[in-house]
């Protein structure tokens, strides 16, 4: 199981100083450990990575977690929420090809989400493969406009 | 040279990479996860298109070539800011290249949830067949 981190810009108030809110090391480092978790477990896996890509962005109101997962039916999609973390696990099954009854796949990963968010309307739909989660946002945490009067 | 693919990841995967120059330009595009099993009478292609739909996808095949185009359905809408991107939003493009060995009347494909099951059959051309001897 792999954590996926992304740092969110510091604070709603002062504006990030980084061109890019991201660490400019994280690109190579996530290709380190895909290397390594190729090498040590097995070379000719049957699909092509053990992870998925995984996206996450945010408006107003909720945040979004999308996931690559072609291939996995809807029932074997699991995602739970728990301790800020995100976890999406899916089965793909493979056809049965000659020789070999059916084989069935497994990936996991987890996202780190903001800690304010409405546990009990998180939404996910899966579309030509690909998993939306809607995390809503809660109250508290969406950017309000304050209005301070001049005097 | 897939063994070496498979060690080093980022060697399979080229971001942004122009189309062979015998096809039309398609700008930045990506290769597909994609695998293929001989079968007696036909190849059985699959190929990994998260996020297209049958709306978008091409699939070309003449003397040489068979190739796959597939756009994403998906736009980000207005208002989203991407906090962390891993896949991107180009093209999937695959050149698979024979020499006359498929019958491209009688190719048969489906897409569903994002992979493309095709059914290639050999060409008779190329069907091993008994020859008597005189």
């Amino acid at each position: 199981m792999r954590i996926t981190r992304y740092i969110q810009p510091a604070g709603r108030g002062f504006a990030s100083v980084l061109p890019f809110s991201r660490n400019p090391w994280t690109g190579l480092e996530s290709e380190i450990d895909r290397l390594f978790e190729t090498a040590l477990t097995d070379f000719a896996g049957v699909s092509a990575a053990r992870q998925f890509p995984v996206d996450v962005y945010e408006d107003k109101d909720n945040t979004y977690v999308r996931a690559e997962l072609p291939g996995v039916n809807r029932e074997d999609i699991n995602v739970e929420l728990a301790d800020g973390y995100l976890t999406v696990t899916a089965a793909r099954k493979i056809p049965a090809a000659e020789g070999k009854g059916e084989e069935s796949c497994s990936f996991s990963r987890s996202v780190g989400v903001p800690e304010a968010v409405q546990t009990d309307r998180v939404v996910a739909t899966c579309e030509n493969g690909v998993l939306t989660v809607t995390l809503p946002k809660r109250e508290e945490a969406k950017p309000k406009k304050i209005t301070v009067a001049v005097k | 040279m897939s063994l070496f693919n498979t060690l080093i990841p980022s060697f399979a995967h080229w971001p942004a990479r122009r189309g062979n120059g015998a096809a039309p330009d398609l700008g930045p595009t990506v290769k597909p996860y994609y695998e293929i099993q001989e079968k007696p009478e036909a190849y059985a292609l699959t190929v990994h298109l998260p996020g297209v739909a049958k709306e978008g996808l091409e699939l070309t095949a003449d003397a040489n070539t068979l190739t796959v185009v597939g756009r994403r359905a998906w736009k980000q809408p207005e208002g989203w800011t991407a906090l962390f991107r891993e896949s991107a939003d180009v093209l999937f493009e695959l050149v698979l290249e024979h020499d006359n060995a498929i019958d491209a009347e009688k190719i048969q494909a489906e897409l569903k949830d994002g992979v493309l099951r095709a059914s290639l059959p050999k060409a008779e051309a190329i069907k091993p067949r008994k020859i008597a001897v005189g």
